[in-house]
């Protein structure tokens, strides 16, 4: 089916109801052109779920060239232990290059993040996302009460989406909690990055990460030195009559 | 074609600082010469036509541009810098374009 022919709102309300894995075969049998996000963490359930559905599933992965040694070492573990091919998107060397002699290897710290962000990760995954019709990410509304809060199980991504086409989003976790996902990774046995046993709770690149401790929510452990600023774009749809 | 921007109104009564900005850069390079239509959405008035026409497109952010054309089915812009490439025909700077989605999705860095 043409996704532009999806009603994501009303489908939206059917799938809030639906486990992940639900979710997955929907998404799955409503679009040959879909792939994965796969970040070297806890989402590593959407490819076990994913896995036992369709074991062909296209999974992607966007390699900073920061990451830290145990996440690379756990991408590999997983493409071994699937027997899965994972795509690995590195950023534009030229640009890296351009980046690093202008700012040096650390401007994340001097300027913010969102720079280094935009070439490392995201503009690879924007060109990945040309590619494909639909997409699933490991979003859950927990990992950020300030702008996860009201994640969608399945949306419409007018930011990615090729000129004149329709691109879908998939967030099967958005309604799981850490605990959940964490017991369907004890439960199933499914190989996880080392550094959760290391006080890791998100994990990203090496230098912008870091364990978080007792009470400290998982967003406590990356960007620490940044100020968060609060973002005015949504909005507030409950001002509309229904 | 026939293009609506809608800017919004906080419900403090404040002005959006994005469509400030979008229509700042729209004048600058002589392009708000296309936008046929400016509306507004107020959160403070449930009725305003750009809340309407959020609602109406499954829009949940603001400003967009609504692009109309005849036997087509509408399309929907939320970000600035696509809607100036594809529609305008326009130049545009990838790590503006990157910048612009990151800052409208402030989730999108801990993919």
């Amino acid at each position: 089916m043409s996704s532009s022919l999806l009603n994501t709102v009303d489908i939206d309300a059917t799938l809030q109801q639906q486990s992940p894995k639900e979710i997955i075969t929907y998404a799955l049998a409503e679009f040959s052109h879909i792939a994965l996000s796969f970040s070297g963490a806890e989402d590593v359930v959407l490819i076990d779920m994913a896995h036992r559905i369709d074991p062909n599933i296209e999974v992607f992965c966007l390699d900073t060239g920061r990451l830290h040694p145990e996440t690379y070492q756990y991408i590999e573990q997983v493409r071994n232990h699937y027997k899965i091919d994972i795509d690995i998107l590195s950023p534009d060397s030229e640009t890296v290059r351009n980046l690093v002699q202008r700012k040096g290897l650390y401007s994340f710290l001097t300027d913010n993040h969102q720079e280094c962000c935009g070439i490392r990760k995201i503009t690879p995954l924007r060109n990945k996302l040309l590619e494909v019709d639909a997409w699933i990410t490991g979003q859950r509304k927990d990992q950020s009460p300030g702008t996860r809060a009201s994640i969608p199980i399945i949306q419409e991504d007018k930011a990615f989406a090729r000129a004149n086409e329709t691109l879908t989003k998939f967030n099967p976790l958005a309604n799981w909690t850490s605990q959940q996902v964490w017991d369907y990774i004890r439960i199933n046995d499914i190989p996880y990055n080392s550094l959760h046993d290391k006080g890791y709770t998100s994990i990203g690149c090496e230098p912008c990460t870091r364990p978080t401790g007792p009470g400290q929510h998982e967003r406590e452990g990356r960007w620490w030195w940044e100020e968060s600023t609060k973002k005015e774009c949504g909005l507030h749809s409950t001002n509309v009559d229904k | 074609m026939h293009i609506t921007l809608v800017k919004k109104i906080l419900a403090d009564g404040s002005p959006c600082k994005k469509c400030a900005d979008v229509i700042g850069k729209l004048e600058a390079s002589n392009q708000m010469q296309y936008i046929d239509k400016i509306v507004t959405a107020d959160e403070r008035d449930s009725n305003s036509e750009g809340l309407k026409l959020a609602e109406k497109h499954s829009v949940g952010r603001a400003p967009f541009f609504l692009v109309e054309q005849e036997d087509k089915p509408a399309v929907i812009y939320t970000v600035y810098f696509k809607f100036v490439k594809e529609v305008l025909d326009g130049k545009t700077n990838e790590a503006d374009e990157i910048k612009e989605i990151m800052n409208d999705n402030p989730d999108l860095d801990f993919i």
